[in-house]
């Protein structure tokens, strides 16, 4: 018997190790309601660990949601700073528009001034040398523009068209070299040619005797049949007299800042 | 013809940066001139045919976005381009600095050329002086352009495969084991 226990004892142990919790199972089912010892014991010494172990594991899933993953928050300051970014853009739109608009009414008020008919134009490209001074704008012989026709800005005179394509014209500035226009001292009227010197002008052929000072505004004469007459140029900066010259030497800062020049109006046509 | 249309592309996409990129970027002094740079490039490393082809086409190209009159950097351009093929034959192609030299150099001659067609042949009154004091700002424009393109084209080459001789580039050499 010993021997047939000792032959098959992990069977016999494993009968009866399931009939035992079968029948405790079996128990237990009877009694629903009852906590039994034994859970009682396990909750009360598991609770302490339990209640750290949740803290734990709020603790990393708290700063895992809150600082780590953050995939709402993440998303949220995308979708605000992608609206800020859009509201800024729009801020800024608005404001060049304002700005925009400001140029341009003061363009047509020097348009109505001198009562001619205009286009306006927007600057879109400047020279490719380093010694030219020359502009493209976006108006073309397709808006009616023709070599030869003035360009103003609402400070004065910028120059006038020389080459047309369908879609854009080259303007030669009044400070490139090549550049001549007949003007004449606002204040005394002296008269001379205003010629380019490349930022600067210089009012060339005043008489030696002529009254020219610094600060002297220098407007167009209307001669030369391309400006109107009375067009701001330059105000004067260095007037000298050399003791042998026959005429001054006069240099003239242009009144139109050329660095910062964006849109322009060609004046079209005769003086109504 | 590719290489031909290649450069045209590319003398287009520099005067287009000149005229429009630039200006709003750098100060009026301080804008290099891409397409000296070029023409010195094609000088040094293309055939005498294809080089004057595209020097007058972009000489055509730059005379339409500067100045008054076409025809003025087309002489330019091809006078610049005949020279420095002149010299490249007798200068030492292997020094890293040729290409750099010959910029410099360039760029001093493109300016005299330039002021002389305007003063004998366009009457442009004072352009000598506004020329002469643009210069130094030119030169080193130019310089640092050019040494941004030539860093440029050396990550650039490898890519395409293109082992094409450029003068000055002795590392290139040592890279592609010519």
């Amino acid at each position: 018997m010993r021997e047939l226990f000792n032959r098959y004892r992990f069977f016999f142990l494993a009968v009866v190790l399931l009939l035992s919790t079968l029948l405790l199972y079996s128990y237990n089912l009877r009694n629903k309601g009852a906590t039994s010892f034994f859970e009682r014991a396990i909750l009360t010494i598991a609770a302490p660990f339990q209640a750290s172990l949740d803290e734990s594991a709020d603790f990393i899933t708290g700063l895992w949601g809150n600082y780590l993953w953050l995939v709402d928050a993440r998303r949220q300051n995308l979708d605000l700073l992608q609206e800020n970014r859009q509201l800024t853009s729009e801020l800024q739109q608005v404001e060049e528009i304002r700005l925009q608009n400001e140029r341009l009414r003061n363009l047509l008020a020097l348009v109505d001034d001198i009562d001619r008919a205009a286009l306006p134009a927007q600057i879109i490209g400047e020279d490719a040398s380093n010694w030219a001074r020359t502009v493209t704008i976006d108006k073309g012989s397709r808006a009616g523009l023709r070599a030869g026709l003035p360009v103003v800005a609402a400070e004065g005179v910028v120059g006038r068209i020389i080459k047309t394509a369908p879609g854009s014209s080259r303007v030669l500035l009044v400070t490139d070299a090549s550049s001549n226009i007949a003007a004449l001292v606002q204040r005394t009227r002296t008269r001379g040619i205003v010629h380019g010197l490349g930022s600067k002008l210089a009012l060339k052929y005043a008489l030696r005797d002529a009254e020219v000072a610094a600060g002297d505004l220098l407007v167009t004469s209307g001669m030369g049949g391309v400006f109107p007459k009375g067009l701001s140029l330059g105000k004067v900066q260095i007037a000298e007299r050399d003791e042998l010259a026959l005429f001054q030497k006069i240099v003239v800062v242009p009144v139109v800042d050329f660095s910062h020049l964006e849109e322009v109006m060609v004046l079209l046509g005769e003086d109504r | 013809m590719r290489r031909f249309l290649l450069y045209l592309l590319i003398g287009i996409f520099f005067v287009l940066l000149q005229s429009s990129l630039f200006p709003l970027l750098l100060p009026a002094g301080l804008r290099p001139n891409l397409l000296m740079i070029l023409i010195v490039y094609l000088g040094l490393s293309e055939n005498l045919t294809r080089a004057v082809l595209v020097a007058l086409l972009l000489g055509g190209i730059q005379d339409s976005f500067s100045g008054t009159s076409l025809g003025l950097y087309v002489t330019v351009d091809l006078v610049l381009l005949l020279l420095v093929r002149l010299l490249s034959t007798h200068l030492n192609t292997e020094n890293p600095a040729l290409l750099l030299l010959l910029i410099a150099g360039g760029t001093l001659v493109q300016n005299l050329l330039v002021g002389f067609c305007l003063m004998f042949f366009a009457d442009a009154g004072p352009i000598l002086s506004i020329l002469l004091s643009a210069l130094p700002q030119q030169l080193l424009a130019n310089l640092l352009a050019a040494l941004l393109m030539l860093l440029l084209l050396l990550r650039i080459q490898p890519m395409f495969g293109s082992r094409s001789g450029l003068p000055g580039l002795i590392y290139q050499s040592k890279r592609h084991g010519a």
